[in-house]
């Protein structure tokens, strides 16, 4: 019976481990982030740059992966909720308007050294990329 | 002029690339040029349309710098050429320092693009839309002068509601810097052109993913002397101004649906009735759009766009304007992007006297159409 129970549990934490890489993305942001989850919805607003302060006031540094990267295609549509060329579409009305800029947009390698060497850093990188002590978060 | 305006910066940026305050995004250049061609199969439309016109032309290049994680810089040269405006002078666009003190309150001051409607503060980015123009409706081309930017301040912020999606809003006042142009044929010569105020305000909701529901208002006032042929008693004229617009928009995958309704009240105030007698038109405006993306470089679009100048004639065919645009967009790469567009139009509201000889509306061709071409490059 206990051992009936035990399974189910390992099974539905292996698969919380595994989800963010089973979405073709792996969340991460700089060790001394206090932030081990976040929700999908603030992600969203991270990248647009709606919300640019974690709780603690210090301010989020997003990094973007390159357009051609196809995690950057899985990210935008599961998190932006539409494609990499309407992204491209919303960051030109912006800073031709003069309301703000898009996040730097790097590789995977250049991602997590960029998330590692900025406090208040969040970016995504392909499954399988060494993150060399950068932090994964799970996505709510 | 940018070069200097580039090169006073630059060593800043480094400076913040270097750590001082060391973890700030390096200063951005991005620009864009356009090319356009007109034709029209009656009626000249913008420029001198009925035999071809290339006098549809594009360039801008802005410098933005986040001198703090808090405090931005930026400014934006640009020229243009549409038929009679513009003449590929280059202008200070818009510059600005932006205080982004929380996510739900910022302030920017300096010259600012007006947030009016969905698209008017991004009107001139061709490659941010799939039309080549816009629904002249709400966002006349020939009116950017008035409609785009105003100097003074701006409080915007974005509120996140939780459950409910979330608010974006700016609010603004300042005035709007005008040259004085002589209209050829008229019956006055214009001494002098102010804007005392215009101050307004955009509040768009973001209820779920992709879907913004909001209103703009603007209240502005110009104030001009006019001076009849023939004579040296000046005229003083007032011009108060309200417009609205009600907005939606909902982007779900690679399809765009946007419609917005709009309505100006403007009034002309004389000090001498005689010689320029006041009146007040109310004008309404309206479209609806849809877009959809088929792959990394083809989109096609289309829209209905109605305007009627006076709400109390809509008279045909001066009195009206429909206008039913096809557009097919081609991005070449990442930075190329070709355009073809075609407009069936219907009544010659919208169109300007003094381009077509003089003529008036009423006599012009009411069934006509325009094509256009336009082809992009930004970075």
């Amino acid at each position: 019976m206990r051992s009936g129970a035990f399974i189910p549990v390992a099974i539905a934490a292996l698969a919380a481990a595994a989800e963010p890489s089973r979405s073709g993305y792996v969340v991460i942001v700089h060790p001394g982030t206090g932030v081990a989850r976040i929700d999908r919805k603030l992600l969203g607003e991270i990248f647009l740059r709606r919300a640019t302060r974690w709780p603690d006031d210090s301010p989020i540094r997003p990094v973007d992966l390159a357009p051609d990267a196809r995690a950057r295609a899985r990210f935008a549509e599961d998190v932006l909720s539409r494609s990499v060329a309407s992204v491209r579409s919303y960051w030109q009305q912006r800073i031709f308007s003069g309301q703000g800029l898009p996040p730097p947009e790097l590789q995977d390698d250049e991602v997590v050294a960029y998330v590692l060497s900025h406090p208040g850093a969040i970016g995504y990188v392909t499954p399988g990329t060494p993150l060399n002590g950068a932090k994964t978060v799970a996505l709510d | 002029m940018l070069a200097v305006v580039v090169a006073a910066v630059a060593p800043r940026a480094r400076a913040a690339d270097l750590g001082l305050p060391g973890l700030l995004a390096p200063l951005q250049i991005h620009g864009f040029v356009s090319q356009g061609f007109l034709v029209t199969s009656a009626n000249d439309y913008l420029a001198d349309s009925s035999r071809g016109s290339f006098e549809f032309s594009e360039v801008g290049l802005n410098v933005t710098l986040p001198a703090t994680d808090r405090l931005t810089l930026g400014v934006q040269v640009f020229s243009r050429k549409l038929g009679p405006i513009g003449d590929y002078r280059a202008a200070l666009d818009w510059y600005y320092l932006d205080y982004h003190w929380r996510d739900w309150l910022g302030i920017r001051a300096g010259r600012v693009k007006l947030p009016f409607g969905l698209y008017n503060d991004s009107s001139d980015v061709d490659a941010a839309r799939t039309a080549v123009l816009l629904p002249q409706s709400i966002y006349p081309a020939q009116n950017r002068d008035f409609l785009l930017a105003q100097t003074g301040a701006e409080l915007y912020g974005y509120k996140d509601l939780g459950g409910v999606g979330g608010i974006d809003y700016r609010l603004y006042a300042g005035t709007i810097f005008l040259e004085v142009t002589q209209q050829p044929g008229s019956p006055f010569t214009v001494l002098n052109l102010d804007v005392p105020y215009v101050v307004g305000g955009r509040v768009l909701w973001l209820p779920l993913d992709g879907l913004r529901l909001g209103g703009s208002l603007q209240l502005l006032r110009l104030d001009t002397d006019l001076l009849p042929v023939g004579s040296t008693a000046r005229v003083g004229v007032k011009v108060p101004a309200t417009l609205w617009v009600a907005s939606a928009e909902y982007l779900v995958r690679d399809f765009v649906f946007a419609a917005e309704y709009s309505r100006w009240l403007v009034e002309t105030q004389s000090s001498n009735p005689s010689v320029f007698p006041p009146s007040s038109s109310r004008s309404e405006r309206a479209y609806a759009m849809a877009t959809y993306r088929a792959n990394a470089w083809f989109q096609a679009g289309a829209y209905y766009s109605r305007l009627f100048p006076n709400v109390e004639r809509r008279t045909y065919p001066d009195g009206v304007q429909h206008d039913v645009a096809l557009t097919l967009r081609f991005d070449v790469n990442r930075y190329l992007l070709v355009k073809a567009e075609g407009h069936w139009m219907r009544g010659t509201a919208g169109l300007s006297s003094t381009l077509n000889g003089n003529r008036p509306l009423s006599a012009l061709e009411p069934h006509w159409a325009l094509f256009a071409v336009k082809a992009t490059a930004s970075f």
